[in-house]
C-alpha cells in the first residue's frame, strides 16, 4: 500500500508539487495521470526516497519515506523513467546486481532470475549483453530488475514510453499479473487510452495538485464527459 | 556479499568489458616504459657519440686555401669537396648541411696580410649533428686563424699575448651519466601520471557516465547506503590504478635491459623488491587519485564535462613535481605532506638507490591517505544531495 499526504516540493522558484495526497491500495492498479510537467515524476521520486519532500510525507506499507529509507526501498520496486540498464552487462548480470544489493543469496538469486526469465519470457536473451536490445526487451529486463526482491509495491514511471503495440500488450499482462498476486501497482502516464484498459483507480495531477482521485467510472461521472480523454483533459485543467 | 563489494565487483567487471576504458587506462602503463627507454637510449647514444664522431663539412673553393684545408684535414673531420657558387641552395636543399665557402682571392689577401673572410653556411633551425658540426668547424677555423695571428705577431717581434688579454676556457662537467640521470628523474613523473590514468575513465564511467545513461536513479533506489556506493566506486578506480601501476612496473622491468646504461658504467635493475617498494609507497596515491577523480567526475553534469575537468585535474599532481625538479629541492618532512610530490620523491630515491628515510615514508602515506579520506567524504556528501540526480 502506498499513501501520500500533503506532499510539497520546490526546485528553486519552481513549485513542482504543491499539495499532493493520495493512496494506492494493494491488489489494485493505480494510475498517476497528468500532462507533462504536472509533477508526476517528482511525486514518484519522493515515494522512492530519491527526493525529500519540503513538507508532508508518504508511507510505503507502514514505513515512512522520511524515516526509514532502507525499509521503504525493500518494500518497493522502482522502474524509473529511463530504464537505465548497464549495456555492457548481460540481462542476467543486470538483474543479479540489484538482487545482490538487496542481499539475496547466490543460489536463491539464480533461482529467482530463472523464474523471472520464465515469467517475463526473457529466455531468448537473458544471457546476452543488453547492448542492442529492443526497447521492449529493455523494459522487461528493467522490470525484472525492479521486482527481483519480490516487493509488495511497484512504482513505474511511464513504463509504456517507446513501446510498440506488442510490447505494450506484454507489459499490460505483466502488470495485471502483479495485481492478481495482490500487489500494489502505481504507474504514471499521460496517455488516457492505456490507462483505461489497465487501471482500477486514477489520480489526476495538474499544476502540482491532485485534481481527481477515484475509480474510472467515478471520473466519467464527475467530469460530466462521456469520453475518458475529455474527462482527463477537463480534470487536469490542460484546456485552461 | 556486502553492498560495497557488490558495487566494486560490478564496476570492475563492467569497465573491463569496455575497450575504450581498457585502452586509455593501461596503454600509458604498457607503452610508457618503452617510450621512456627509447628516449633514454637516444640521449645516451648522442651523448656518447659526440666525443668521437668526426665533424662533417663540405668545402667549396678548397683549391684557394691549401694550408687551411691541410689543417682541417689534420683535425677530426670528414670533408666533402664540392664546387658551387651558391652554397645557400646546397644548405637549404639539405644536400650539404654545412658548407665552408672559400673566396677566390683568399691566397692574394692572405699573402698581403689582409683579413680574409670565409663563410660557413648552416641552418640553425636544424637540431642534431649539424649544429655540433657547425660549432666544431668554427672552432677549428678560429684555432687556425689564431695560430696564424700569433705567428705573424712573432714575425714582427710582438708578444702575441698582448692581443689576447683574457682567455676563456670551457669546462663542461656534464658526463653522459649525468644526462642519463636527468632522463631518469622524469620517471616518477611518468609513474604518477600512470597511477592517475589508471582510474581516469572508470571514475567517469561510474559517476557522470552512470548518471548520463540513466542508471543512477534505479541504483539509488536500492537499499545501500550512499557511503558504501561511493566507497565501492572509488575502490574500483583505485583498483584500476593499482593494475595500471603493476603493468607499468612489469613493462619497465622488461624494457630497462634495453637501455644502454652499461656504456656509462651504470646498472639499473628493477627487481621484485624494488617494484614492491615502489608499489608500496604508491598505494595511498592510488586511493588519493581515485578519490579525486571520482569526486570531480561526480560533480560534473555529463560525461563530456567530466572528461574536460579530469584532463585538467590529472595535470595538477604533476605540477609540484616539475617545480621541485626545476628548483632541485631536496626531500624534507614538510614536502612529504604533499600528495604525489612525496611519492615521486620517494620513488626517485628508491630508483637511484639512495637511502630512504622511513619517517618520510610514514608521513607520506599518512597525509596522502588522509587527503584521500577527505575526498571520499566529499564525494559521499555529493551523493547525499538530491542534486546528484538533477
Amino acid at each position: 500500500m502506498i499513501r501520500a499526504e500533503g506532499l510539497m516540493k520546490s526546485f528553486g522558484e519552481v513549485r513542482a508539487v504543491r499539495e499532493v495526497s493520495f493512496a494506492a491500495a494493494d491488489g489494485r492498479v493505480t494510475a498517476l495521470l497528468g500532462p507533462n510537467g504536472a509533477g508526476k515524476s517528482t511525486c514518484l521520486r519522493i515515494l522512492s526516497t530519491i527526493l525529500q519532500p519540503d513538507a508532508g510525507s508518504a508511507w510505503i506499507d507502514e514505513h515512512g519515506v522520511n524515516d526509514d529509507r532502507h525499509a521503504v526501498l525493500r518494500a518497493i520496486g522502482v522502474l524509473p523513467h529511463a530504464t537505465g540498464l548497464y549495456t555492457r552487462l548481460t540481462a542476467r548480470e543486470n538483474i543479479a546486481y540489484f538482487g545482490q544489493l538487496h542481499g539475496i543469496g547466490r543460489s536463491a538469486l539464480a533461482e529467482r532470475i530463472d523464474s523471472l526469465a520464465d515469467e517475463l519470457e526473457m529466455g531468448g536473451f537473458i544471457d546476452r549483453k543488453v547492448e542492442g536490445f529492443s526497447q521492449g526487451q529493455r523494459i522487461k529486463v528493467a522490470l525484472a530488475r525492479a521486482v527481483v526482491h519480490n516487493p509488495q509495491n511497484l512504482i513505474l514511471d511511464e513504463p509504456t514510453n517507446g513501446l510498440d503495440v506488442m510490447a505494450t500488450r506484454a507489459l499490460r499482462e505483466i502488470i495485471l499479473n502483479l495485481k492478481r498476486q495482490g500487489r500494489c501497482v502505481l504507474f504514471s502516464s499521460h496517455i488516457m487510452q492505456e490507462v483505461a484498459n489497465l487501471c482500477d483507480d486514477v489520480v489526476i495531477i495538474g499544476g502540482g495538485e491532485v485534481r481527481f482521485q477515484g475509480t474510472l467510472d467515478a471520473l466519467v461521472r464527475e467530469s460530466g464527459e462521456n469520453d475518458l480523454e475529455d474527462a482527463f483533459i477537463r480534470m487536469a485543467g490542460v484546456g485552461e | 556479499m556486502s553492498g560495497f563489494t557488490t558495487v566494486l565487483v560490478k564496476e570492475c567487471r563492467d569497465n573491463l568489458r569496455d575497450r575504450r576504458t581498457i585502452l586509455s587506462s593501461f596503454s600509458l602503463a604498457v607503452l610508457g616504459p618503452v617510450l621512456f627507454i627509447g628516449l633514454m637510449s637516444f640521449v645516451l647514444n648522442t651523448a656518447l657519440g659526440e666525443s668521437d664522431e668526426p665533424a662533417e663539412v663540405s668545402i667549396t673553393g678548397a683549391a684557394y686555401a691549401p694550408d687551411l684545408i691541410a689543417f682541417l684535414e689534420s683535425q677530426n673531420t670528414r670533408i666533402t669537396y664540392i664546387e658551387t657558387d651558391d652554397p645557400r641552395t646546397e644548405v637549404v636543399g639539405r644536400h650539404h648541411p654545412l658548407v665552408l665557402f672559400i673566396p677566390e682571392d683568399y691566397q692574394a689577401r692572405f699573402t698581403a696580410g689582409l683579413m680574409v673572410p670565409v663563410t660557413l653556411w648552416h641552418d640553425s633551425s636544424q637540431i642534431g649533428s649539424s649544429r655540433r658540426n657547425f660549432s666544431a668547424v668554427r672552432a677549428m677555423i678560429s684555432t687556425y686563424a689564431r695560430t696564424i695571428g700569433v705567428l705573424r705577431l712573432q714575425l714582427r717581434g710582438v708578444d702575441p699575448t698582448i692581443a689576447n688579454p683574457i682567455v676563456v676556457r670551457e669546462m663542461d662537467t656534464a658526463s653522459p651519466a649525468a644526462r642519463a640521470l636527468t632522463v631518469l628523474a622524469t620517471l616518477p613523473y611518468l609513474l604518477v601520471l600512470v597511477v592517475f590514468m589508471g582510474g581516469f575513465y572508470l571514475a567517469i564511467d561510474t559517476t557522470a557516465g552512470e548518471r548520463e545513461h540513466g542508471s543512477l536513479e534505479p541504483l539509488l533506489c536500492q537499499p545501500i547506503s550512499r557511503a558504501q556506493l561511493v566507497l565501492g566506486k572509488t575502490s574500483a578506480a583505485a583498483l584500476f590504478s593499482a593494475l595500471s601501476l603493476v603493468l607499468f612496473l612489469i613493462s619497465f622491468a622488461l624494457a630497462i635491459p634495453f637501455a644502454p646504461l652499461h656504456r656509462i658504467g651504470m646498472s639499473l635493475e628493477v627487481d621484485l623488491a624494488m617494484s614492491a617498494a615502489i608499489f608500496g609507497v604508491s598505494t595511498p596515491l592510488m586511493l588519493f587519485g581515485a578519490s579525486v577523480l571520482t569526486a570531480v567526475a561526480s560533480w560534473a553534469k555529463s560525461y563530456k564535462e567530466a572528461q574536460t575537468y579530469l584532463t585538467v585535474v590529472i595535470l595538477v599532481p604533476t605540477l609540484p613535481l616539475i617545480v621541485t625538479q626545476m628548483m632541485s629541492i631536496e626531500p624534507s618532512a614538510a614536502l612529504m605532506t604533499v600528495p604525489s610530490l612525496s611519492q615521486s620523491m620517494l620513488i626517485n630515491q628508491l630508483i637511484t638507490g639512495e637511502a630512504v628515510d622511513l619517517t618520510h615514508v610514514v608521513i607520506s602515506m599518512a597525509t596522502t591517505g588522509l587527503a584521500a579520506a577527505a575526498m571520499i567524504r566529499l564525494t559521499i556528501w555529493l551523493y547525499n544531495r538530491e542534486r546528484i540526480l538533477i
